[in-house]
């Protein structure tokens, strides 16, 4: 996978890459979705769709990873797998497999309450798209 | 940029107005020389940019406890002028009124130790915790809406704990103000299923003893004597907290491009006080911080009922009651003295604990000579501490003091630290059971994690912002 955890005090986050933008951030809900548990357990039974938006790309980037950790604070819908279609004025159309998380089968890890503006970054390196993004636990 | 810092007193460090470019008025950092060697230059950053808000009024200030947070440090203090101030989600935190409440009991150790096992396994399953755990409570729009008018009031109406308890709560557990139709559907959706839950991370309910008492006319002032069982919950305002931070630094963001108000992090992003902006946030905030009191009410209500049914006693002869309720993560308008004038400022608390002194007309009648009961979580192998609040602190912090041991290991250290160690059987070792729902959540959580929370009461004490009543340990600790 295309993501580390990077080591802050008291929360965590995530650095992913990717060859475009729309890559590097589905590996970032990747990454942060294996914060939550270990995804290696979760199937992709059902899916959800959404359209996320931004005044920037750092602003688009955290309103589209709230917007997961809004799908799985109220449904419980936990992904293991995430497309995401062109960056067009700022917005992006994003597609998540998965399912409800069960705590009988899924490890519970961390809960994440928020993705945050904190040290965040999203910038070309060598070719490659990187970003960082810091979670409120 | 360590070098910059001027050690005041024993107590004080300043970050002086010329630390950084911008700063309107200077930083104070109360931390002693121990402290000081754990400072991060982050939180010394934070202090600094907060300096630079318009309409800050005294200085920005920063508790023993400070780390680095988001945009303001965690432990930070800052009053702003109505008029030319602003009010910044940045500087409440996203869990919105996070806070502490104590317990008391009738009880003693020892009455207490052999049914502990017991106890916290009955706590442990009758308090939601944890990643994915679902509450009791099912919460439709109208009934939410009532939580965020009503506050704690709304658990007592609803059977859960006694009129009485209200009035041992900052605030009498309700700000006035709430504005349900400013919270977004979002928020309300993460809100509807969360009330009446413990949440997860550094969020716990503990079972402790009174183990030294510092100030034997406060202590029993407080009704707490020396190896009594106190409990103490740590919970906040859960996803809907969040979600309504979350909403609002978007809009604080545009807000603060509007006003042209610059800022160094976008994090602090802030309006002026009186725009519409910062009123709609401080309305949905309010409405967020009554929740909070609500969720800390419905905790208690089902901890007393737990050590009913353990130790089939009734409520009087467990005589489990609220010894006070702290907010330590809101923003609030409040009346100070400043520059010999009574003033109405905007104070940010961001994991720091009001502390205000005897007297002070916003206190119960309970505690009105004696100041305000002060409550400070510490880390689940150490202590936890009552202190009362002072004159002093009104006049130096705004009524303000600490609000914990502070962090001082990174999650990833600390998961790297507990490597081939079981925590929990460290933890039985010295007499404390430990239940917890995430098998990391006590690694990230140990002691060691933690900066020692009686270093930093020290701190608040011999500076006089508040004054020591009571230590007490914990026995058994329940987490998400």
């Amino acid at each position: 996978m295309q993501f580390e955890t990077i080591d802050i005090s008291g929360d965590a986050g995530i650095r992913a890459r990717g060859s475009t933008v729309p890559e590097a951030f589905a590996n970032a809900g990747i990454g942060m979705y294996s914060l939550i548990t270990d995804i290696s357990w979760v199937n992709e039974s059902t899916s959800i769709v959404f359209e996320a938006n931004g005044d920037s790309l750092e602003g688009l980037l955290v309103s589209y990873l709230n917007e997961l950790v809004f799908r799985f604070d109220t449904h419980g819908f936990i992904g293991r797998k995430i497309e995401i279609g062109d960056i067009s004025g700022l917005s992006m159309s994003v597609t998540v497999y998965g399912e409800e998380f069960d705590p009988g089968r899924h490890e519970q890890r961390l809960l994440i309450k928020a993705a945050t503006y904190h040290n965040i970054k999203v910038k070309q390196i060598d070719g490659m798209w990187e970003v960082e993004v810091v979670f409120d636990i | 940029m360590f070098e910059k810092l001027r050690r005041i007193d024993e107590n004080r460090l300043e970050v002086p107005r010329d630390y950084k470019p911008g700063m309107k008025t200077r930083g104070i950092i109360y931390v002693d020389s121990a402290l000081e060697r754990a400072l991060e230059l982050g939180s010394v950053e934070q202090v600094a940019n907060v300096a630079s808000l318009p309409g800050i009024v005294g200085a920005s200030m920063a508790m023993p406890d400070v780390h680095t947070g988001y945009g303001f440090p965690i432990g930070g203090v800052a009053a702003f002028d109505l008029q030319e101030g602003v009010i910044s989600p940045g500087g409440v935190g996203y869990d919105i009124n996070c806070g502490v409440r104590l317990l008391r009991s009738n009880l003693v150790r020892e009455r207490l130790l052999p049914r502990m096992k017991d106890l916290v396994d009955v706590l442990f399953r009758e308090i939601p915790a944890g990643v994915g755990s679902k509450g009791k409570l099912r919460l439709g729009k109208a009934d939410e809406e009532k939580v965020l008018l009503k506050g704690a009031r709304w658990a007592v109406e609803r059977g859960f704990g006694e009129m009485a308890d209200l009035e041992r709560i900052e605030s009498g557990g309700c700000l006035e103000g709430a504005d349900p139709s400013l919270v977004s559907n979002k928020a309300y959706e993460r809100g509807g299923a969360q009330q009446g839950t413990l949440g997860s991370g550094n969020h716990f309910l503990e079972i402790q003893y009174v183990d030294t008492i510092y100030d034997e006319e406060a202590a029993r002032a407080l009704n707490l004597f020396k190896d009594q069982i106190t409990v103490m919950i740590h919970t906040g305002s859960r996803g809907f907290g969040h979600q309504v931070c979350t909403d609002f630094l978007e809009v604080m963001s545009r807000a603060a491009a509007k006003y042209g108000i610059e800022l160094p992090d976008r994090e602090l992003a802030c309006a002026p006080f009186k725009s519409a902006e910062a009123q709609d946030y401080l309305a949905a905030m309010k409405a967020a911080a009554n929740y909070a009191w609500a969720n800390r009410q419905c905790l208690m209500h089902w901890t007393r009922e737990a050590f009913m049914s353990v130790l089939s006693m009734g409520p009087h002869e467990l005589g489990m009651t609220l010894i006070y309720d702290v907010a330590h993560n809101i923003a609030k308008v409040e009346e100070h003295t400043v520059n010999g004038r009574k003033t109405k400022l905007i104070m940010h608390r961001k994991g720091s604990t009001r502390a205000f002194p005897p007297g002070h007309p916003e206190l119960p009648d309970a505690y009105r000579k004696l100041g305000q009961p002060v409550l400070i979580p510490g880390d689940m192998g150490r202590a936890s501490f009552v202190l009362l609040g002072t004159e002093k602190a009104m006049q130096e912090t705004f009524g303000s003091t600490c609000h914990g041991a502070g962090r001082m290991m990174s999650r990833h250290h600390a998961i790297r630290q507990a490597k081939g160690r079981a925590i929990w059987r460290e933890l039985a070792d010295k007499g404390i059971i430990v239940k917890s729902t995430g098998r990391e959540t006590l690694a990230e959580e140990m002691p060691e994690a933690y900066k020692d929370v009686s270093d930093v009461v020290n701190v608040v004490h011999n500076a006089g912002i508040s004054t020591k009543v009571a230590r007490l340990r914990p026995m058994g600790v329940i987490k998400g």
